[in-house]
């Protein structure tokens, strides 16, 4: 058993991953340990290769590490099946992803409510939550929209209302910021740290230095295994360097700012 | 409950993406389920006709026709005949039998001045009225002594009266039958059209004996039609007039007869069996027709998972479990099949309307078919979307996100 730290919300043990392609075993990764407190802000950076998809595909519960063990808000998720696994992703993990990832079909007010309709109970205020967690982006004009009706950053601040609307333990971003210009860019970092301050953790996967700079906490992935680890001296505030950046001209057409 | 009316929603939506593509998926429901629906009120109409002739023709009739019908098939001549003496003698000893006729039934030419038609000639004795049920609209049917006279008188339906004399008077005039003047006697009620779209009204009835003498040269009938004092009688009377002809034509025990008895009951009997024939049949096409349409929603239920392998990928990193995606898709199946199936529905209602207007056929839609053509739709809908839905489910999340 783990020996709770309360504040402890995740916390790996020696976790290997080993794929099989064809003949050839693949170690992606081999022994992680790591543990993560409630509310801190973690970025998770390394080269392609370096196994950061799959600990993050591990972390989110995507996947299921082949040895070790790894416990989210004290559940051991190691040992989950597939269904069990989908329980938690809808329930402690909210995802943000690189492209979005929304259903193109469906409008703001529908992708956000996406994780309620997987919820197994019942939740109550579904409506009021929802447009709080639109609120909170910035998006409430834009609910009846589609997602193709959005710029970029308005996208992935959908994916972010839609991450925050089950209450997850944590929020899992993978590379938010990569398809952004560094302006919408910032401003998606500048969510995250308002979101930080209110409480949330968050692991952020990231190849940047200057987004990983955002955060408490860099962990550098390299082979499959943990190579370094570094507190962020001096965080930097999303909130100062937009108020340095020069508007671009496009950025007019956006309407909101956060 | 909630759930499932969000299934259906994303179904419609999905479905609505692709007009024409789900349209073409459900054109094989929609022609199957629509010629099943449509072949079943045909035959359910031409059931209720064949019934309602017959029982029109009037109750409880027993019918004796002349000859063994494996005979016939056999040796092919030395056909036996019914005279005068098989229904004086029935006549005479049936004790279950109310009326009966000896029958001569053929086809002639009709003319009046220039005009022509070719009736059905039924020749019977006065008692015919009564057998045939028929209902006199003007004049007189022919009587007693009309027959024992050999009378070249006739009694004429509505298509006859209509073809021959317009919107004249027939009673009294002079038709020629064969080359025959007749005069007309009476003209009957519309009996409307039969089973399989025959004019019931097209006939003309004369007396027996001028039928064998003067048009035919015959000394015997085609058929001798007999009717039972009741329903519950009728097969007790057909076995008695059975023996009573056996015995006054000198047919030996344990020999075959020289003639058939056949009564309603027995007719319906073998409609009955004809239409069970039918059903079978139209359920064989059906079900070929169903299944590739089915196999039509299979197919296009793949591509719809290839296509949409990265919102099943959402789905599930979101939280959704195999199953919720399973009915997902499942719930679009069955949604495809099932609006196919209401469309077939639609257009076998539309057909059997345009038939039973425009054509002499007779449709009855009834509310079996249409149950059973939407039972199985969603049935169709449910195995064939299983293996796509299947697929779907087991998609791996992480491939799926991936998944361009």
């Amino acid at each position: 058993m783990l020996e709770n730290n309360s504040d402890t919300i995740i916390k790996t043990i020696d976790i290997t991953k080993t794929y099989r392609i064809g003949s050839i075993k693949v170690n992606a990764l081999r022994g992680i340990d790591l543990e993560i407190a409630r509310g801190q802000f973690v970025a998770i950076m390394g080269p392609s290769g370096s196994g950061k998809s799959t600990l993050m595909n591990i972390i989110g519960c995507l996947d299921t590490p082949t040895s070790g063990q790894y416990f989210l808000n004290s559940i051991d998720i190691s040992k989950l099946n597939d269904n069990e696994l989908a329980g938690i992703r809808n329930k402690e993990v909210g995802f943000v992803f690189q492209t979005f990832n929304l259903l193109s079909r469906t409008n703001i007010y529908g992708n956000v409510e996406l994780p309620m309709i997987y919820s197994k109970d019942r939740v109550p205020n579904k409506k009021k939550k929802i447009l709080e967690a639109i609120e909170s982006v910035g998006l409430s004009d834009w609910i009846k929209h589609r997602p193709s009706e959005l710029s970029g950053g308005e996208k992935q601040r959908v994916a972010i209302a839609r991450a925050l609307v089950n209450g997850p333990s944590i929020i899992l971003a993978d590379e938010p910021t990569g398809n952004l210009d560094s302006r919408t860019g910032e401003e998606i970092m500048h969510i995250f740290q308002k979101l930080n301050e209110q409480g949330k953790t968050i692991i952020l996967v990231t190849h940047e230095l200057d987004i990983a700079k955002h955060t408490h906490r860099i962990i550098y992935l390299r082979d499959g295994i943990i190579h370094g680890q570094e507190e962020v001296k001096n965080q930097l505030s999303a909130e100062k360097i937009l108020m340095d950046m020069p508007r671009l001209e496009d950025r007019l057409v956006e309407k909101h700012t956060v | 409950m909630k759930r499932l009316l969000e299934n259906i929603r994303i179904a419609f939506q999905a479905l609505f993406l692709n007009k024409l593509r789900s349209f073409l998926t459900m054109l094989g429901i929609i022609i199957g389920v629509g010629a099943v629906v449509a072949m079943l009120s045909i035959g359910a109409g031409a059931q209720q006709s064949v019934i309602g002739s017959i029982e029109g023709m009037g109750a409880n009739l027993i019918y004796i026709i002349p000859g063994n019908p494996e005979d016939q098939l056999v040796s092919g001549g030395q056909q036996a005949k019914l005279t005068i003496d098989d229904v004086r003698a029935i006549e005479r000893e049936a004790t279950l039998v109310t009326e009966i006729s000896p029958v001569i039934t053929s086809s002639s030419i009709a003319s009046y001045l220039n005009k022509s038609t070719r009736p059905t000639v039924n020749a019977s004795t006065e008692k015919g009225r009564e057998i045939f049920n028929m209902k006199i609209e003007k004049g007189k049917f022919y009587s007693k002594s009309d027959v024992s006279n050999a009378s070249s008188v006739a009694v004429i339906g509505q298509t006859v009266v209509k073809n021959l004399f317009g919107k004249m008077d027939p009673i009294g005039k002079i038709i020629k039958l064969d080359g025959r003047n007749f005069k007309v006697i009476g003209t009957l009620e519309s009996q409307g059209t039969g089973t399989f779209g025959n004019d019931q009204d097209n006939f003309i009835y004369i007396p027996v004996t001028t039928a064998q003498n003067k048009l035919y040269g015959l000394d015997s009938y085609n058929m001798i039609m007999a009717q039972s004092i009741s329903e519950e009688d009728i097969d007790e009377a057909s076995e008695e007039i059975e023996s009573i002809l056996r015995r006054h034509r000198g047919i030996r025990f344990g020999e075959e007869e020289d003639f058939m008895i056949q009564n309603q009951t027995q007719i319906l009997e073998a409609i009955n069996t004809i239409t069970g024939i039918f059903t079978v049949v139209i359920a064989g096409i059906a079900s070929i027709a169903l299944l590739v349409g089915g196999i039509g929603i299979m197919n296009i239920m793949l591509v719809s998972v290839t296509e949409r392998t990265r919102e099943i990928g959402i789905r599930k990193a979101i939280g959704a479990k195999n199953r919720d995606i399973l009915i997902q898709f499942l719930v679009e199946s069955i949604v495809l099949s099932v609006i196919g199936g209401i469309f077939g529905i639609l257009f076998a209602v539309f057909v059997s309307a345009i038939l039973n207007r425009f054509t002499m056929l007779e449709t009855s839609i009834t509310a079996l078919p249409i149950i059973i053509a939407l039972s199985f739709s969603t049935v169709i809908g449910l195995f064939f979307g299983i293996f796509p839905a299947m697929r779907a489910a087991r998609l791996n999340p992480i491939d799926a996100l991936r998944h361009e």
